[in-house]
């Protein structure tokens, strides 16, 4: 077969449109819309006492004001807990406008709708709200002291206490030859996707239809919800995500109050109404991630090997739960990562705090468990005086253990159970990548330049592809063009480019035949959504099934038209063929044709298929009885659980002792996620993945005050790390294949993201000897950590500077 | 949805009560007001033209009055009907004396507002009504105390009005307006009432509903004593 496409670095097929400005991003539609903009509190925690909007009606253009007192039936009540969990056993969720009570700035109070946007925010901007403000809880130390509550009915402030544990730890601690305690902390961050969320409705009356584009990472479930909410049949809603200009996690999120508020104002109004979020709204608004404290205690004997593990995280949800408690549980499960625990106890207390919500951002929580494991075993190799490498080689789990049973429940119910992957393989390349062997004389040449250079490295174990299910549809048109589509979504990550090439690979057709579509519940009514690194896995699965199925029916009717057996016929570049026999063949596009017997000719094909068009048999009906005209096939791929990526990181770094500006000089990956649709594609990911890791490292973080004020909330202050520091990456890849999936896969979407703090972490305390237990690290922050008497020196640089630790 | 509210109009229950049923100072204090006319015992037909720029239209109210206890009390029940949605209201109206001779008038209205007007918030409702509520006030209040010829009176606030001018013009008497009579034409709004009318650009459904039930209001006021 020649048409094989599966495996090769197409090139992105969707970069000539998205790239020279073709793309159709949600503030593109609906240029006639009137527009909404929102009154949100600048309060973190505070009562409602009045809202004035005379100051507004002055504004010329103004159409409409929302409160929660418009609000009716299911709007009026919280919005819903998307992921119910026996543990979370205080969820709260705001309402789309709200009610009497506000928990974090930001929150929505007043939607305004005007002509445009610019009338909508004069007019937001003369809306007076009254409040009275309340007691304001903000970081983990003052929700955890609970002398205020950001809930009144839950004094302590504790959403969720997640547990999971694998024996009885505190005695195998108590029976290790070695134990080590330690507190760690990461900042928020935020997804800060280029293009914010964005809605836009329009209510047809005369239909009772409506049609919603909203920059989502689930459409068919933002659909349900509004269909829910607004209480309209799901048959007269249709959600469409258009072009999606990222969306890392924060879009997967729904419904989105403005998810609900502008159809319902389209619907009222019986106009097109549109919202596009601003940067400030986004950051306020919208969600963060990552904020957590972790306290740990390991036991290991004297080879490095661990014994048991302990683990007490402490993690900040902001003011409201809607996507319950997903991100402590993937940090409780995904900490363990490649290595043998043989005992393992972790609660993770998710606690309410008067900040924006905080939902899975790229990585999802196994940046923090990651942190918490890999900086664990650097520890034990500073305390025993063994090389980083060496400690994890001795606990990884090893290539003849698969599957591997973490005896842990995952995200998606399902048990943590590693499916196949080679963690010594990604170890030895790694070090050979990065040259670990080298280090010191590494270090000894930059120390030579008046810099002080280190070397770090993280391993991750990463469940990808959870379930329930995903679907896809292939069908073959007359004309020979192959229609793909899935309901999840797209934001960038190249999917028409991998389904392209998998259906093409598939079917034995020419890529250039085949054309994608994602997201739109027109074409595809059922899906889950893209996150968890899910959507080749997932929905790659899904539509290489439903090309298996197009493919059997082409070649029944193909081998009636040629005479010869189904199995004696393939498929190579859209013509159907008996194997090596040349020129006994017809177009996959006839048999398309074929596959719907027509009564009218439309057109020259058509004819073909008509009921004079040549002998028909007169015993059986056109159409057999359970077959089905045209030429498509519909199928559904249901994992029985997650299959697990893996990969390894490592960087050096170096710190320039004049300014402590910390420069990352190589950075390495090796990546296992099976086998590889598309190589160019999946590099492309660990590098958007490495570059949020270095931002989350070195840059990122959410500076809110004790009032609960986002100090930072703009694109000026929030730093990101740009291309200049963006480090280059040097990939090397590993496939273990997927037992699990057709197509043996595994997800690659996140996995970039992962080891950044751990790795960079690692690397800058190898370059300074001082602990770095707080993440990310910034050149003043390196230099005040340096200049402090009493920071702790690791033992690798007291060995290695003759001063004690 | 509910609207009530207050003011505080300068002259006695009787003054105020003859002033607000001249069917000459109705047609030229009500916001708009293109044509009252009588239609029946206690029922009035009116047509407004309201709003401005985009938001012009013109509609038809009618009122019914009930529970008339001159000069302190009544019940009016009003409907109107526009392009851009419909209105029914009940309203209870109160005239009580206050301090140096000015009389308190409190209303309470009860109203349902359909058709797309109806789709722009209670709180833009509520709030152009209780404006054009203080804007007829406002004018009444101007007619009570001869300061209707000022060429630029204050602008009025929410629903509480107030003068500088001491009371000075007799109540005006009202003549009788039989019904099938032409109806009177409205000599045109105040300088002040027209110059707040045009910056009363409240969206084109919004501003045009809420006129009609600011219009309720003051139709209430404005029905003649029999």
């Amino acid at each position: 077969m020649t048409t094989k496409l599966f495996g090769e670095p197409v090139r992105r097929r969707e970069d000539a449109r998205l790239i020279t400005g073709r793309g159709r991003y949600l503030d593109d539609i609906g240029a006639g819309a009137l527009a909404a903009a929102f009154v949100r509190s600048p309060h973190a925690h505070a009562r409602i006492l009045d809202v004035d909007v005379e100051g507004a009606l002055d504004v010329e253009g103004l159409v409409a004001i929302y409160t929660y007192e418009d609000l009716t039936g299911p709007m009026a009540e919280p919005l819903p807990v998307l992921i119910p969990h026996p543990q979370l056993h205080a969820p709260r969720t705001g309402y789309p406008l709200a009610n009497g009570v506000v928990n974090h700035v930001g929150e929505p109070v007043v939607m305004v709708v005007a002509t445009d946007r610019y009338v909508a925010e004069d007019a937001a901007e003369r809306i007076v709200v009254g409040y009275e403000e309340l007691p304001v809880v903000v970081g983990l130390d003052v929700a955890r002291e609970a002398r205020a509550a950001v809930h009144e009915d839950v004094p302590d402030n504790v959403a969720a206490r997640h547990h999971q544990e694998t024996g009885d730890v505190e005695p195998a601690l108590a029976a290790s030859p070695h134990t080590l305690t330690f507190t760690q902390t990461i900042e928020r961050s935020a997804c800060t996707p280029l293009e914010g969320k964005g809605v836009h409705a329009r209510w047809d009356a005369d239909d009772a239809s409506l049609r919603v584009y909203s920059s989502t990472q689930a459409s068919t479930s933002v659909r349900a919800a509004i269909a829910a909410k607004l209480e309209l049949s799901l048959d007269r809603v249709e959600v469409i995500a258009p072009d999606v200009g990222g969306g890392f996690g924060v879009k997967i999120v729904h419904p989105w109050p403005e998810e609900l508020l502008v159809p319902m104002a389209a619907i009222r109004l019986g106009r097109e109404v549109k919202w596009a979020e601003d940067r400030r709204e986004h950051f306020i608004s919208s969600a963060h991630e990552r904020g957590q404290r972790q306290e740990i205690t390991v036991g290991y004997d004297d080879d490095g090997r661990i014994t048991a593990l302990d683990v007490h995280v402490w993690h900040d949800n902001g003011a409201y739960t809607p996507y319950g408690i997903i991100v402590p549980i993937v940090t409780a499960t995904q900490l363990v990562g490649p290595y043998v625990i043989p005992v393992y106890r972790v609660v993770v207390e998710s606690l309410y705090t008067n900040t924006v919500i905080v939902t899975p951002y790229r990585g999802a929580g196994r940046p923090q468990g990651c942190f918490a494991m890999e900086r664990t075993m650097d520890r034990i190799a500073d305390a025993l005086g063994l090389d980083r490498a060496e400690v994890r080689r001795r606990n990884l789990i090893q290539a003849d253990q698969f599957p591997y049973d973490q005896h842990l429940t995952f995200q998606d119910g399902r048990p943590v159970v590693y499916d196949s992957g080679d963690y010594p393989g990604l170890l030895d390349k790694l070090t050979a990548l990065v040259g670990w062997e080298q280090a010191e004389s590494m270090r000894a040449e930059a120390a030579g330049r008046g810099k002080l250079l280190g070397v770090g490295m993280a391993l991750y174990v990463e469940g990808t592809g959870p379930g329930p299910y995903e679907g896809g549809h292939v069908q073959v048109l007359g004309s020979g063009k192959v229609l793909v589509s899935t309901g999840l979504t797209s934001q960038g990550q190249g999917h028409e480019t991998v389904f392209a090439q998998i259906v093409a690979s598939e079917l034995g057709v020419p890529m250039e035949d085949v054309e994608v579509h994602t997201g739109d519940t027109r074409r595809f009514g059922y899906a889950v959504g893209t996150f968890a690194s899910r959507a080749a896995v997932m929905s790659g699965n899904a539509v290489a099934l439903a090309a298996r199925g197009v493919k059997e029916k082409a070649l029944r009717i193909a081998a009636d038209v040629l005479e010869a057996d189904p199995g004696d016929l393939e498929i190579d570049e859209g013509l159907v063929q008996v194997k090596g026999t040349p020129g006994t063949s017809i177009p996959l596009r006839t048999v398309a044709v074929l596959s719907n017997p027509l009564r009218y000719a439309f057109d020259e094909a058509a004819k073909q298929a008509t009921q004079f068009a040549g002998p028909g048999d007169d015993s059986k009906p056109p159409v057999a009885a359970g077959d089905a005209p045209g030429l498509e096939y519909r199928d559904y791929y249901s994992p029985i659980r997650s299959t697990f990526a893996s990969g390894a990181h490592a960087a050096v770094v170096e710190v320039d002792p004049q300014t402590w500006e910390i420069d990352v000089v190589t950075y390495a990956v090796v990546h296992d996620c099976g086998n590889v649709v598309n190589p160019m594609i999946v590099e492309g990911q660990v590098h958007g993945g490495v570059a949020q890791g270095v931002g989350g490292a070195l840059y990122e973080r959410m500076a809110y005050d004790a009032d609960g004020q986002l100090q930072n909330a703009s694109f000026m202050d929030f730093l990101m790390p740009y291309a200049s520091e963006v480090p280059d990456v040097v990939i090397d890849h590993q496939q273990t294949p997927s037992p699990l999936n057709p197509l043996g896969i595994k997800g690659a979407g996140e996995a970039g993201v992962i080891p950044g703090s751990a790795a960079l972490a690692s690397a800058i305390e190898d370059a300074v000897g001082r602990r770095v237990a707080a993440m990310p690290i910034s050149p003043s922050e390196l230099y005040d950590l340096v200049r402090d008497e009493t920071a702790e020196r690791t033992a690798a640089s007291a060995r290695r500077t003759g001063v004690r630790a | 949805m509910n609207l009530d509210g207050s003011a505080v109009l300068h002259g006695s229950p009787d003054r105020v009560w003859a002033a607000l049923t001249d069917p000459e100072v109705l047609a030229r204090t009500i916001p708009g007001c293109g044509s009252l006319q009588r239609v029946g015992d206690d029922e009035y037909r009116m047509d407004v033209t309201v709003g401005v720029g985009a938001i012009r239209g013109t509609y038809a109210g009618e009122v019914r009055l009930t529970d008339q206890q001159p000069p302190s009390s009544y019940v009016m029940h009003a409907s109107g009907a526009g392009a851009p949605g419909n209105l029914r209201a009940k309203v209870a109206i109160e005239l009580v004396p206050s301090d140096a001779g000015t009389t308190t008038l409190t209303y309470s209205a009860d109203a349902v507002v359909g058709g797309p007007v109806a789709g722009v918030g209670q709180r833009m409702i509520t709030g152009v009504a209780k404006r054009m509520a203080g804007q007829f006030f406002t004018a009444i209040d101007a007619e009570l105390t001869g300061a209707a010829a000022a060429p630029a009176a204050p602008r009025p606030t929410s629903a509480a009005v107030s003068s500088t001018t001491a009371p000075s013009a007799a109540p005006t008497r009202a003549a009788p307006v039989p019904a099938g009579t032409p109806a009177l034409q409205a000599p045109g709004a105040p300088a002040a009432v027209a110059a707040d009318l045009r910056t009363l650009a409240v969206g084109a459904i919004g501003g045009a509903g809420l006129t009609l039930l600011g219009v309720v209001v003051g139709w209430l006021l404005g029905r003649r004593r029999d």
